[in-house]
């Protein structure tokens, strides 16, 4: 079977640029599929519990295909961070019916590549106190 | 669906899913397993996705409880320049004499063994006095998110594969009667190099 070229390339990338690029991409994926779903006029609280519960699914199939390429710790980890924060607040921002979608996805990505430095660093960290 | 079964189940997509894997952990398992010496028993050879990271010239014996995940290794063993055997067998019951082996090899092998310190103290046995556990294992982290976020897992790789994502594996070497000599993080304090002396 051959790979698609850009699948190729995206596999074969440093790790240190795949894992910040699949952070910020998984965290605006989450951002965008929550603001889709939860409509604008529920209560806030609600809406993070169901923000939070979409969440987990995505973190799910986004674990089963990107897991395989990347490493299991190293997308579970960041991932189920991402997951969690992001989910509640996407929920939140989008039942407040004022924030943009557009605003949303990008505090999501920011969001997701927050936790991949913080990850980073604290990996450094651990890995080198020994 | 016992243990044995279910690693029959997962045997042709395995090494799919542990790609990623041995991309990034490539370099420290070589590194760890370079001080392999003697005779090596290695257990759950899985699908032989190691053999790769291991020093050449060696007598290596590999042990895993799953038919077709030994069909699977075998081209791998093929490759090895060095003599390698394969045995159907559990890591809690290993049917070798005391004192057999130089080194004991693993790779996340005990967040699925049932009985991690049984199996641990089975290692012990086989080994020769003096000789060395190297494990390359995932355990548990001590940082409070990372480890939330692992026993919040645990319960679904627990259910669909019998895999624990929760075990203080160091600790249960010690439990086992292995002094700990060296104990290195690879990624976080989730993925680690264990070295133990019996």
């Amino acid at each position: 079977m051959t790979i698609p070229r850009p699948l190729y390339i995206l596999i074969h990338m440093n790790f240190k640029i795949i894992d910040p690029l699949t952070g910020t991409c998984s965290g605006a994926i989450i951002a965008f599929v929550v603001s889709q779903i939860i409509p604008t006029d529920w209560n806030m609280f609600l809406a993070m519990a169901v923000g939070g519960g979409i969440a987990l699914v995505l973190k799910f199939v986004l674990l089963l295909l990107l897991a395989p390429f990347f490493g299991a710790f190293e997308v579970m980890i960041p991932l189920s961070i991402t997951a969690m924060s992001v989910g509640m607040l996407s929920g939140m921002m989008s039942a407040h019916g004022s924030v943009p979608d557009g605003c949303i996805f990008v505090t999501g990505g920011m969001i997701g590549l927050a936790v991949s430095a913080a990850i980073y660093f604290s990996n450094k960290k651990l890995t080198r106190l020994q | 669906m016992d243990q044995n079964n279910k690693y029959d189940g997962v045997a042709r997509v395995f090494d799919f899913f542990r790609e990623g894997d041995m991309r990034r952990w490539g370099h420290a398992q070589k590194n760890h397993f370079k001080h392999m010496q003697g005779k090596v028993l290695h257990i759950g050879i899985g699908t032989g996705m190691e053999i790769i990271n291991f020093p050449s010239g060696l007598d290596i014996t590999g042990v895993d409880l799953s038919p077709k995940m030994l069909e699977r290794a075998l081209w791998r063993a093929r490759q090895y320049q060095g003599k390698i055997r394969f045995c159907l067998m559990n890591a809690e019951s290993l049917a070798f004499p005391d004192n057999t082996f130089d080194t004991v090899a693993t790779v996340c092998v005990f967040c699925t063994v049932a009985h991690p310190v049984a199996g641990l103290k089975e290692c012990r046995r086989v080994l020769k006095p003096g000789g060395k556990l190297l494990m390359f294992e995932h355990v548990m982290s001590k940082n409070l998110i990372y480890g939330l976020s692992l026993k919040f897992m645990s319960l679904f790789t627990t259910a669909l594969e019998g895999t624990h994502l929760d075990r203080n594996t160091v600790e249960n070497v010690r439990k086992a009667g292995f002094t700990v000599q060296k104990e290195k993080n690879v990624y976080l304090d989730i993925v680690k190099t264990i070295e133990g002396v019996k």
